[in-house]
């Protein structure tokens, strides 16, 4: 370690006693490089070789100029003019960063899509050399890491030289020794090994099976050994990755799908009545969640990173008035006649459904996607944690927490549950049936409004997105056994489950029919469903 | 579903029965009297409901736009034009069914619509049958050359073709594999089967292309964004993914695939159905670099196309249209040229009626928006148009990546299906 750091900064040293009196002598062409990065694409390609021979070498001047240029090329806010080019960014001329404005129709060069590769990779380059923050250097290397094969060669060396803060400079190096696969050195190779086995991935598998081929392998045995153990402990990694993928594909799916069914099941297994409109109270919760959204950006634009979080009682107290407002004045006359029911609630549907877009139009609703439900972690192998499914997973288990409670452990529920049983029953023995097939109306609702603002960061928004629902929906509370929560849950995990294990093997289409197929058995020798209430159903 | 007033309904039903009662001596002498008065009708197939409605619902206004235009001018033939609206509800059986409607009680002079090419096949035999004339504004998968239909916009060796070879270029990123990624139903797969057979014609292996089908209206894209990553990391050269999902499925497959992580420079996609309209909604700043292609892109330079801008924002503050102004997309811009194309050949022809009006199309040019002039030859029913590869911006937009010198001549069957 100690040696390779040594060699590291000799290395560096000699570079800059070597390279810097002829960057000095080979001036940096301040005006050509400018146009080349207004040119065409082979120009802009040449203009990044100079830019990354800049981060590699040149002196300590230059790389100050070049630091702002990639970035503005990729951000398209250099405005190329027949004087030269102005950076937008601060109004700077480009050349002698003397301010101007930018003349005439300034053009703003598009990156093509091979040149955006290099210009990110030139950018993090020079900020690696360049930036005065640590966390800048960090993200730059962050960059950096995801082509190691584009890395510049001796540019991690020298910036680990030049490395003031002791813990990015190891980070540096160990990325160093990671891109160091290729390097003449047996011993550095078996170490880029190792280090290359650390993060299994299906692309380190391809990078390292391929050194099946090279000479050292048969030539000689300790690298053939590293090989071989990188290739075993790669292959593991992505078994394991894979198993949790396919595992945490398959809870996500069963939390979209148990948020849509768990309002209906509440619904459909007091009441019987078949709500077809349970997908547009979806559609509204997201709809309201939109409107809190648009609420906070006016009233208090600091706390629009948690609307998701704001608006969940909003969201359940809107919809679940709705929902009490349908039962109240149309559903409770309909409670004698299933067909009529249906056929009402189903009208609904198509009123809310048009109602929504005549106000709000058909365009998918724009929404903020703040930090907690963007981008995803890479675990291990090729498993990556997304962070908007991980909000409607553990918004889907707190729902099923608070559920459960509300119907297992307060008043409330255990009315719900006396007349799920026995209607006739539970009013004899004074229980108010209507005022229960109400609030029970109007907590499924609810519960629909949460579906909602759950799904509001992973699906689009728009008039149409409770149609989607409506049938898996229904799916999972008649495999579940009508009315039980438990039987949701399990109902929803299966066809989750069962979806993402089939969909790679037969592709989604089959994998839709196939569990089609799968219910219609069960249900043939089931019919009650997984978990059947037991009592005695009109 | 149909707009149609009341007062049509009884005038149609009434001209029927009158028809009805007299076959021998009315007919003609009524028609005559109905086709030289009062404005002629055009007759619009877009979807104001369903999943296609925030697309095609757009173009209903784009077209009474154009025809605004024209009527501003004094119209065709000395006639004003009249546009009548239907809902087919994106139910691709209640487009043919609506056609019928316009054609036969409406006798509508020329029909504008269908998105999907699916809207379009369950359209064409009745267009056939009443000899109609339907204008598409969509570019589609080709193998299709029907005298009833005019293809305004481009089959795939005048859109698709192009941009594959950009990727598969120097100047792209040289791509080697790839990932078909579509809806079922017609265009994807006949699209796919054509780019398999242009693959194979240029030597490419079929291990290095992979193919999936989603269901329509398919939104949960997980499991398919690390099936493309595992087919990314075996490694064999550049992957890129050539998504022809339509509807929601792009938004919903673009949001996964970014939250994976994956960045244009990585995997980049060529969304063939990708609009301005599908990014909205959307955090576009990690799905920089991304591709379409399309005949007209918002960004297209020149006057005819600043002309287009400014009057599709006025119209829709005028009319309180329910869409953006400030969003312009390809099918828009066909739709508007359709209108215009069609004017034209029925001022040439002097006429209205389907054969004359076709056989007026030869030689007929357009400024388009797009910056080309747009034309039409005696061949085939096939518009000559721009080709344009779009990149996503970090503003909801599309960036002019690349754009053809001139328009190509289209080849309505491809040689690679």
């Amino acid at each position: 370690m100690n040696l390779t750091r040594l060699t590291a900064v000799l290395a560096g040293l000699l570079a800059a006693l070597l390279l810097a009196p002829s960057a000095r002598a080979q001036a940096l062409d301040r005006a050509g490089l400018i146009a080349n990065l207004c040119g065409n694409a082979s120009a802009m390609g040449e203009a990044a070789s100079v830019l990354t021979g800049l981060a590699m070498s040149g002196d300590a001047a230059d790389r100050a100029f070049a630091v702002p240029l990639a970035r503005a090329v990729i951000d398209r806010k250099l405005a190329c003019d027949d004087a030269g080019a102005v950076l937008t960014e601060n109004g700077l001329d480009a050349v002698t960063r003397q301010p101007r404005a930018a003349a005439g129709e300034p053009l703003t060069p598009v990156l093509s899509l091979k040149n955006r590769a290099t210009y990110e990779q030139v950018d993090a380059a020079l900020a690696l050399r360049a930036a005065p923050e640590a966390s800048q250097r960090a993200a730059a290397l962050k960059t950096l890491e995801r082509r190691p094969a584009l890395i510049p060669e001796g540019l991690l060396e020298a910036a680990a030289a030049a490395e003031p803060d002791a813990g990015l400079k190891g980070e540096i190096e160990t990325l160093a020794q990671t891109a160091a696969l290729t390097a003449a050195d047996p011993a550095a190779r078996i170490r880029a090994l190792a280090r290359i086995a650390d993060n299994p991935s299906r692309r380190a598998l391809t990078q390292v099976s391929a050194l099946t081929a090279d000479p050292a392998y048969a030539a000689s045995p300790e690298f053939r050994a590293a090989v071989d153990d990188a290739t075993v402990r790669i292959g593991r990694g992505i078994a394991v990755g894979d198993v949790l993928a396919t595992a945490y594909n398959g809870l996500s799916f069963a939390s979209i799908l148990f948020m849509a069914a768990i309002g209906l099941a509440i619904i459909f297994g007091l009441m019987g009545v078949i709500n077809l409109a349970q997908g547009e109270l979806i559609m509204i919760g997201a709809y309201v969640t939109w409107l809190v959204q648009q609420g906070l950006r006016v009233v208090a634009p600091s706390l629009l990173d948690w609307y998701l979080v704001l608006a969940i009682p909003v969201a359940f107290f809107v919809t679940a008035a709705i929902g009490i407002a349908l039962e109240a004045s149309l559903l409770r006359h309909l409670y004698k006649r299933p067909l009529m029911s249906l056929l009402a609630t189903w009208a609904v549907s198509l009123f809310l459904m048009n109602l929504v877009r005549v106000v709000f139009g058909t365009q998918n609703l724009q929404f903020e996607t703040p930090f907690y439900v963007t981008g995803g972690v890479p675990v291990i192998g090729d498993f990556i944690f997304t962070w908007n499914r991980m909000f409607a997973i553990l918004f889907a288990v707190v729902t099923l927490a608070l559920t459960w409670g509300l119907v297992r452990r307060t008043p409330f529920g255990l009315n719900i549950r006396a007349v799920t049983q026995n209607r006739d029953m539970a009013a004899c023995i004074g229980i108010p049936t209507r005022r229960v097939d109400m609030m029970a109306f109007g907590l499924g609702s609810g519960l629909a409004g949460l579906a909602g603002l759950a799904l509001s960061p992973i699906y689009s928004v728009n008039p149409q997105m409770g149609q989607n629902f409506i049938i898996d929906a229904f799916m999972v509370v008649v495999l579940g056994g009508v009315g039980t929560i438990a039987g949701t849950v399990v109902a929803a995990l299966g066809i989750g489950q069962i979806n993402v294990l089939i969909e790679p093997l037969w592709g989604a289409v089959a994998a839709k029919v196939i569990v089609l197929l799968m219910i219609i058995a069960f249900l043939q020798w089931r019919p009650e469903g997984l978990f059947a209430v037991k009592g005695r159903r009109k | 579903m149909v707009n149609i007033t009341r007062r049509s309904l009884l005038q149609a039903s009434g001209l029927a029965a009158v028809g009805l009662a007299s076959p021998l001596s009315a007919p003609a002498f009524l028609r005559n009297a109905q086709a030289q008065s009062g404005p002629v009708k055009l007759g619009c197939l877009f979807s104001s409901s369903g999943t296609m409605a925030n697309l095609e619902g757009r173009l209903n206004y784009v077209v009474k736009m154009a025809a605004d235009e024209i009527n501003a001018k004094g119209g065709v033939n000395g006639r004003t034009i009249d546009v009548l609206v239907s809902d087919p509800a994106s139910d691709w059986p209640l487009y043919a069914q609506s056609a019928k409607q316009m054609l036969q009680q409406e006798k509508v002079s020329a029909l504008f619509g269908c998105w999907t090419s699916v809207s379009r096949k369950t359209v064409l035999p009745v267009v056939e049958q009443e000899n109609g004339l339907l204008y598409y504004p969509l570019h589609f998968e080709g193998d299709e050359n029907s005298k009833n239909v005019v293809y305004v916009n481009s089959p795939p060796a005048s859109s698709v073709l192009p941009a594959v070879d950009y990727l598969m270029g120097e100047e792209g990123v040289s791509a080697k594999r790839f990932f078909m990624l579509g809806s079922d139903y017609v265009w994807p797969r006949t699209i796919n089967k054509q780019l398999k057979g242009y693959f194979k014609s240029k030597g490419i292996k079929e291990s290095a292309w992979k193919e999936e089908y989603v269901p329509f209206g398919f939104s949960n894209f997980q499991t398919l964004v690390n099936q493309i990553r595992a087919f990314a990391d075996e490694g064999g050269g550049q992957p890129v993914v050539i998504l022809t999902v339509v509807g929601n499925s792009i938004p919903d497959f673009m949001r996964e695939f970014a939250n994976q992580g994956i960045l244009a420079t990585d995997i980049p996609v060529l969304g063939l159905d990708m609009v301005e309209a599908d990014l909205e909604g959307l955090d576009t700043a990690k799905l920089v670099g991304h591709l379409n292609c399309w005949a007209y892109l918002q960004n297209a330079k020149g006057p005819a196309n600043e002309a287009f801008l400014k009057n599709w924002a006025a119209y829709v503050k005028a009319k309180n249209v329910p869409f953006s102004g400030t969003v312009s997309i390809d099918p828009m811009v066909s739709a508007y040229d359709s209108v215009h194309l069609w004017a034209m050949a029925a001022a040439k022809a002097g006429s209205f009626d389907v054969p004359e009006v076709s056989k007026a199309f030869a030689g007929l040019t357009f400024d388009c928006p797009s910056g080309y002039k747009i034309s039409m030859t005696g061949e085939n029913n096939y518009v000559a148009r721009g080709v344009f590869i779009g990149s996503v911006n970090d503003k909801q937009g599309f960036d002019i990546l690349w754009q053809s010198k001139d328009t190509p001549k289209p080849v309505p069957f491809s040689p690679y299906g």
